[in-house]
């Protein structure tokens, strides 16, 4: 009797194991040159890394290589390193990693080059020495131009608006904010910015900033809120003081943060790069660089169906960031 | 009385076995469909990647064996791995220095687990759930969650990353300890008297077994270890961070009680917790070349430890209930006769 029990635990697992090989055929078997690309999320259950593997997934498809989306669903720090130790010793062709921990990635990243793995990196950056290039959604030039456009559009070239930030001395809120002001001073010398307000990356904080602005500029036409949780706070504050429509809200964040707001008319415009976009990029430059046909130095690349791209330096440019308004945002949802 | 024992050990002898088995089936069949499963760079990953909680799982055994748990380890090593990195980057120490003060610490926080559970005599669980939050705490408190140590000497990474005669620098202080700690479970009275405990702490007690001290040995033996798999683990990702180690503390539970131990003390082995951590390190890693994704493994891990611990359990159970039926068939035929 235990004899059969130990026997039928075996035979168990093996069955299970099993499932997982038959499954596994069905996938599409790993014959012949097929390239093999590694694509890493910061954590595997996020929204936003998701819709990167759809534009991933349609990239893969095109291309003809197979793809493999992998990463952390704990909040364990080691285990992006496991999973590219393992995807070395499986030989992939590329990696492409989104980076939770900076430097602990890099110590794997840069075992993978020194194997001979094609490295890059995409949303958020390894040590520039661990990886070859870097998939940039934006940059802060993109990010303010951007928003200063649309805020201008908004605004009839003309008029007040002020800026809720995150922090005053957060790095990439004074970069974008200098970028902002540039802008404003070449393009729109009409345009006036009467305020700043930080709101420690708080939705209330940003609510209550936001209301004090609103009583004490009663000419605002306009706010811009650059930190995500800022744009929701916003827009609750001028919809709780009724002034829907004669003070206009944008800033940078999530659609599905801001659809409310977005479809009441209370917030015209997020600003965001489109993910899946990141992700179809990511995937051909990965497969560009294991091909050897993206080199450095180069300073354009072509990507299926989207186009050209530029380069600078080591980093792929996505390039501008993208508007969601009341039309598309329902296309959207990370 | 005599075959009871007899039957008991093959028992706890067929469990070992069981899991070997399945570890066998896990390896010819990971192997049969990655071709680079069997390599010898693979099994080197393996076996970087399950050093740390294999020292955690090493150490919980003989505290499970005392009918006791310890939650705070995987904390622990979060505390040890900032501690290490703060000595030795903020304080200047050189590292062999900065690893011997984290021991201490260790030691420390391992004779705060000890101290609560054997003066106070508050339950191991309570303790440990507490001291799982206080740990972590502290080292989100020190490095305001944000700060990373980082650009260790290579001299150091080495430990974590290089090769040393043959092996995985490594794996050489891992076998040591399995060793020394196998030595003390199954070779020494100590080992003797932690089963003692986990059967029956106050006959233990009544037999002159120091029970308080042999509690406090395990704890700080414990908090000494988790030290160590910190410093291997710094080693190993070039990174000590305030969230290192989380979940570990359940990673080793599951190695050992998947290795045999009996979560309500008193029975185990620290083979058997080897056998665990390995079982549970190949299907994670042989998951990867069979293209599955990372949560199969939690799944499967999942189904191991029920279907080994069922396995364990049933035939006790089937055992019983035979002889039961037995019985009432010999005392008609002791009528008959």
């Amino acid at each position: 009797m235990n004899k059969f029990l130990s026997f039928s635990i075996v035979a168990g697992l093996a069955c299970l194991l099993g499932c997982g090989k038959s499954s596994d055929a069905t996938g599409g078997s790993s014959g012949g040159k097929k390239l093999t690309i590694a694509l890493m999320p910061k954590s595997k259950g996020n929204a936003y890394f998701i819709s990167c593997k759809k534009g991933a997934d349609k990239a893969a498809a095109e291309l003809g290589i197979e793809l493999i989306f992998d990463g952390p669903t704990d909040p364990d720090p080691a285990r992006q390193n496991e999973i590219i130790e393992n995807w070395i010793t499986l030989g992939v062709d590329a990696i492409a990693a989104a980076c939770e921990n900076k430097e602990g990635i890099s110590t794997a990243l840069r075992k993978a080059k020194a194997r001979g793995i094609k490295v890059i990196t995409y949303d958020a950056d390894a040590l520039p020495d661990a990886r070859e290039f870097f998939v940039n959604q934006a940059t802060p030039e993109g990010i303010g131009h951007r928003l200063m456009d649309e805020a201008a559009r908004l605004c009839g070239n003309e008029g007040e608006f002020a800026i809720i930030t995150a922090s005053l001395t957060a790095a990439n809120m004074i970069e974008w904010q200098k970028h902002i002001e540039a802008r404003r001073a070449s393009e729109y010398p009409k345009m006036k910015m009467v305020a700043l307000r930080p709101c420690d990356d708080l939705k209330d904080k940003a609510q209550s900033e936001a209301t004090a602005l609103l009583s004490a500029n009663p000419n605002l036409k306009l706010i811009m809120a650059i930190c995500s949780p800022a744009v929701p706070g916003a827009a609750e504050a001028v919809k709780q003081a009724g002034k829907t429509g004669r003070v206009k809200v944008i800033g940078l964040g999530l659609p599905s943060e801001n659809r409310r707001y977005v479809k009441e008319g209370v917030t015209d415009s997020v600003i965001l790069w489109k993910t899946e976009d990141l992700g179809y990029l990511t995937v051909y430059a990965a497969h560009a660089l294991a091909k050897g046909e993206l080199k450095t130095g180069d300073t354009r690349f072509k990507a299926g169906s989207l186009g050209e791209f530029e380069i600078q330096g080591d980093n792929l440019l996505l390039g501008k960031p993208f508007v969601f308004t009341k039309e598309n945002i329902d296309q959207f949802d990370f | 009385m005599d075959t009871e024992r007899h039957g008991f050990k093959t028992l706890a002898f067929r469990h070992e076995t069981v899991l070997l088995f399945v570890l066998v089936i896990e390896w010819f069949y990971f192997h049969s469909v990655g071709p680079r499963f069997g390599t010898l760079d693979n099994s080197y990953d393996i076996l970087r990647h399950s050093i740390e909680i294999g020292l955690l799982a090493l150490a919980m055994t003989p505290i499970i064996l005392t009918g006791g748990i310890d939650l705070s380890v995987g904390s622990l090593l979060g505390l040890c791995a900032i501690t290490f990195g703060k000595l030795w980057r903020d304080a200047g120490l050189p590292i062999p220095v900065a690893a011997a003060c984290t021991l201490c610490v260790g030691a420390l926080a391992g004779g705060l687990n000890a101290s609560l559970i054997t003066w106070l005599r508050l339950p191991p669980l309570i303790v440990t759930l507490g001291t799982y939050s206080l740990f972590r705490g502290l080292a989100e408190a020190i490095t305001r969650g944000v700060d990373t140590f980082t650009n260790f000497p290579p001299s150091f990474l080495f430990l974590g990353q290089e090769r040393w005669l043959g092996l995985p620098a490594q794996a050489w202080i891992f076998l040591v300890v399995a060793v020394a700690v196998w030595l003390l479970v199954h070779r020494t009275t100590f080992g003797r008297s932690f089963r003692a405990i986990g059967f029956a702490p106050e006959g233990a007690r009544y037999a002159g077994i120091p029970v308080e001290r042999r509690l406090a040995m395990v704890y700080v033996l414990a908090g000494v270890t988790a030290a160590l798999a910190a410093i291997i683990y710094t080693a190993r990702l070039g990174q000590a961070k305030a969230d290192a180690g989380t979940g570990y503390e359940l990673f080793a539970i599951t190695a050992v009680v998947l290795g045999g131990t009996s979560i309500f003390g008193g029975v185990g082995s620290v083979h058997g917790t080897l056998l665990g951590v390995a079982a549970i390190a190949v299907l994670s890693n042989g998951l990867v070349h069979a293209r599955q994704p990372r949560e199969v493994a939690g799944m499967l891990t999942g189904v191991l430890l029920i279907l080994a611990l069922s396995g364990s359990v049933v035939p006790k159970m089937l055992a019983t209930w035979r002889t039961r039926r037995q019985i009432p068939r010999e005392i008609q035929q002791s009528n008959t006769t």
